[in-house]
């Protein structure tokens, strides 16, 4: 069963993949000449700089919180997980209009304070605009990764530490900084491919990614075959990329010597320190949350009323819906998977077959959903008999006309967050117990309920909730391979947004936000269950 | 012991959640078949006669409806299928993406698509729809005589129901009218540092560019190209009414924009963007040469609909005198159709020459629009 599950994952990635051993076009020539250098430049900036910053904030915040004791501690651990709730393009296109001329911050300076400000300081819509918004909104993956680790994992070794005399910074740099190497390289490559697939914020802010080169070739140019290619090699470069990491990380695994986990005991700030921690906490909370939801609550103050129809709830029981129902499919198998390939003991078989299972998440959305579709009307025309037999009438397009060809994209897509959740759980409780159990004799799937899944539920339920927020706040897929007056949230924002009306797509970017705190908030209110 | 019973109860709630959706997605299949065959008993039946034959009798004891696939996804557009369906009680079902994600998409069910209607901004797209033959033409008397023959396609594969002019605005404090002339001249040296547009990835530019290689020819359109990005006052970011804002903001003095956004603007709710509409001048470039440039909207009839009538009475519907006063008092657009009623705006901006060229070749010439466009270096 799940084999077929895997296969059928694949098949949409391989399509993809093998338009690269195709004769190239005519096009190909111009594309190569004229946009593929300066897009990679482009990916490159964007990716590095990106992943620089949100490591930085990740990672330190991270630390923060996980080692130190100063008030309001629990409410910003909690308020450095919402900027997950907020999808990118809605920060994007929210700042962007905050910034510019006629939104709130020059139009207070201008009407209130009388000063007409140099516009140059308020140009968000470039790369550095690009490089702060994914920053902001997306190094929550890196934080909620390396903080977990932190807490858990280091505590030996940092209390050792601190037992030798050695210093903060010592400790950090020394033992927290390598020790977390994994998690914080798990949590960087999340950053990575969220900043790779994205259309709208490069769209917005006129960045000529590799991704909205993709774009320029099918949507300007018509031409989908190299639009293919171009994905594909994307594809490549991150499988290349994917393979590398887990070259480097296959040395370095941690796990601790001992079964039992004593929690990191959390030191206090001095007076100093405490009333730096929460400046800058606060800073971060409030460009990365505060802010733009204040701000999307004045445009919804204006809007709310031409928005909020009669099919306003039919879009929040959508998203809801197909949401829940794809990350339960999606959440069993990165289970399964996960769990099949540490039994084959890793080797580079179970490594590139899981490998070409994730592949769903280095694809730009868009392009994926051709290969998706593709499947689809095929798997549809071969079951036209079944149809018919079962008195479909003369339909021939019943599964790509229903929901289960958009349930299917997210899984693919998402797989890998799923599966990289339950693998760092896997990860972090290590083979010993499972072959302890297999020793004593207890079959592989016995081994699974009785002693691997207790330990690992932690795991699923983090990813479940990971999986939920980008399941709800996904763009590309939803848009082209819904069925028939089928919309959710997130395209409803988006619409309003790239039509130019970013009031009016306040309302719906709020729901996606106060559902997307919901998730937040039962998470970390597991998590703290959990550690009390 | 306790949280171990909460874990148990949440994974026990997804297993719960996983059955149950799959039954509804299931439904959810199920009901939209059923929508599309008479009735549960009479299928086996009916599925033996048709025997891939489409013939229109048996569509007549069901629902009636018509699907489209759209690329335009106004607020005003819906209310415009609803108030086709008050009129004719046919139900309009739709599905929104891209316009070239939906022309794949038609390609690719082939004869078995469920869409009947194909509809989109942009010319160019409609044409490259055209040409990968997921249209057929559209045989009524009633469009002829709404949509004048320029705003058709030749063999009526698609015809358009709204048009935007793509103008120069102008920051009314700076620049006199009499300053302007064509869009040919804002590549001249005189406004250095003073040109702002968006990006080479919005289609707007893509057209208006292949307009001049139709009209002007490549080599032209190449170093007008060049030339406005000699021009820029910035690098091209944001979207059109981002242009406006900052000619307002003093940044350049000239932006190339689609004039529906200032009406839009002119009507947003937020007075700080009305003000800056209030400052910019709209101006008609071309008008003693070959015209201003317009982007239009259209519909297509798909090549194997299922529901031809009625898709039929929808596109009558949508170019008659209430669809179109609808259309445009809503966008802002220029209706298609003379009879109908225009926004007092767009009154007050008079009639204007366009540029008279056959919209099939915006689509031909769109790919060369792009490559020229990366090109010259416009972002």
């Amino acid at each position: 069963m799940s084999v077929i599950g895997a296969i059928m994952a694949l098949i949409p990635s391989l399509y993809i993949f093998f338009g690269l051993f195709d004769k190239p076009n005519e096009n190909w020539q111009q594309i190569k000449e004229y946009m593929l250098f300066e897009s990679v430049v482009q990916s490159l900036y964007l990716v590095v700089g990106t992943v620089f910053f949100s490591v930085i904030i990740g990672v330190s915040l991270a630390w923060l919180v996980a080692a130190y004791d100063f008030p309001m501690r629990k409410f910003f651990h909690f308020a450095f997980l919402l900027p997950l709730a907020i999808p990118p393009y809605i920060a994007a296109y929210t700042y962007g209009s905050m910034l510019s001329y006629t939104g709130s911050v020059q139009v207070f300076m201008r009407n209130t304070l009388g000063v007409t400000p140099n516009q140059a300081y308020f140009d968000i819509l470039s790369m550095k605009g690009a490089i702060f918004i994914f920053s902001m909104f997306l190094f929550p993956y890196i934080y909620l990764m390396t903080k977990t680790f932190m807490e858990k994992q280091s505590a030996a070794f940092i209390e050792n530490a601190r037992l030798l005399g050695k210093g903060q910074l010592h400790i950090f740099f020394r033992i927290v900084l390598p020790l977390s190497q994994a998690a914080i390289i798990g949590g960087a490559s999340l950053v990575a491919f969220e900043v790779l697939n994205d259309f709208g914020v490069t769209k917005h802010f006129g960045i000529a990614s590799f991704t909205a080169t993709i774009f320029k070739t099918w949507f300007g140019m018509y031409d989908v075959d190299s639009a293919l290619r171009l994905s594909a090699l994307l594809m490549s470069a991150i499988i290349g990329l994917f393979i590398m990491e887990r070259l480097l990380r296959r040395r370095r695994r941690y796990h601790s010597a001992t079964s039992k986990l004593n929690p990191l005991k959390r030191r206090k700030l001095s007076y100093l320190g405490t009333a730096a921690a929460i400046f800058v906490s606060t800073v971060i909370f409030a460009l990365s949350f505060a802010i733009p939801v204040v701000q999307l609550l004045v445009w919804a103050k204006w809007t709310y009323q031409d928005v909020l129809n009669s099919k306003f709830a039919q879009l929040v029981s959508n998203t809801l819906l197909v949401s829940i129902v794809a990350i339960t499919v999606l959440m069993l198998l990165a289970v399964i998977v996960a769990n099949v390939s540490r039994s084959l003991n890793r080797s580079l078989l179970s490594l590139a077959a899981t490998k070409l299972i994730l592949m769903g998440y280095s694809i730009p959305g868009a392009v994926l959903s051709i290969g998706v579709l593709a499947l689809f009307i095929s798997l549809d025309h071969q079951l036209s008999g079944v149809y018919s037999w079962l008195g479909f009438g003369s339909s021939k397009l019943v599964l790509s006309m229903s929901l289960v060809m958009l349930i299917f994209a997210y899984v693919i897509r998402f797989l890998g967050v799923g599966f990289n959740a339950v693998e760092a759980g896997f990860d972090k409780i290590g083979n010993r117990y499972s072959e302890a159990s297999r020793t004593l004799g207890i079959g592989m799937t016995a081994t699974f309920f009785k002693v691997d899944l207790p330990l690992i539920k932690g795991s699923i339920l983090a990813g479940f909730l990971l999986t939920f927020m980008e399941i709800m706040k996904e763009l590309p897929l939803t848009l082209l391979l819904r069925p028939f007056n089928f919309e959710t949230l997130a395209t409803k924002a988006y619409q309003y947004a790239s039509d130019e009306q970013i009031h009016q797509a306040s309302v719906p970017s709020l729901f996606i936000i106060t559902v997307g705190t919901a998730t937040v908030f039962v998470y970390h209110w597991l998590g703290e269950k959990k550690s009390r | 012991m306790k949280k171990n019973y909460i874990v148990s109860v949440v994974l026990l709630t997804m297993l719960t959640v996983l059955v149950l959706a799959g039954c509804g997605a299931n439904n959810a299949g199920n009901d939209k078949t059923n929508a599309s065959s008479p009735s549960p008993e009479a299928s086996p039946a009916t599925t033996e006669a048709a025997g891939g034959s489409n013939d229109t009798s048996k569509n007549n004891n069901k629902e009636q409806v018509v699907n489209v696939f759209t690329a335009r996804h106004y607020d005003v557009d819906s209310q415009l299928f609803d108030a086709f369906t008050k009129e004719t009680g046919i139900k309009v079902n739709e599905i929104k993406g891209t316009a070239e994600e939906l022309v794949e998409r038609l390609k690719r069910e082939g004869e078995s698509s469920e869409a009947d209607l194909f509809i989109t901004v942009d010319g160019g797209v409609l044409n490259y729809a055209k040409q990968n033959e997921v249209l057929q033409p559209i045989q009524s008397t009633t469009v002829d005589s709404n949509v004048p023959a320029e705003l058709r396609d030749n063999e009526n594969n698609w015809v358009g129901i709204a048009t935007r002019a793509r103008v120069i605005v102008y920051a009314k404090d700076r620049v006199k009218p009499e300053q302007l002339s064509t869009y040919e001249d804002l590549a001249n040296a005189a406004w250095k540092g003073k040109v702002l547009a968006r990006s080479s990835a919005s289609l707007y530019n893509q057209s208006l560019l292949a307009s001049f290689i139709e009209l002007n020819g490549e080599q032209k359109a190449e170093e007008w190209a060049k030339g406005i990005v000699a021009n820029f006052a910035r690098d091209p970011e944001g979207g059109d009414r981002d242009q406006a804002k900052a000619v307002v903001a003093g940044l350049g003095d000239v932006a190339i924009m689609n004039t529906y956004y200032v009406g839009q603007m002119l009507n947003s709710k937020d007075t700080e963007e009305v003000k800056v509409a209030e400052k910019i001048g709209v101006f008609f470039p071309n008008q003693e040469t070959t015209g201003t440039h317009l982007n239009i909207s259209g519909v297509g009839l798909t090549k194997h609909a299922k529901n031809k009538d009625n898709a039929v009475k929808l596109i009558e519907f949508m170019t008659g005198k209430d669809g179109q006063t609808l259309l445009t008092q809503g966008s802002f657009e220029f209706p298609v159709n003379a009879a109908a009623e225009k926004p007092e705006l767009l009154k007050g901006w008079g009639d204007f020459k366009t540029q008279k060229l056959d919209f099939s070749k915006l689509g031909d010439h769109n790919k060369k629009a792009v490559e020229l466009l990366a090109k010259a270096g416009w972002k």
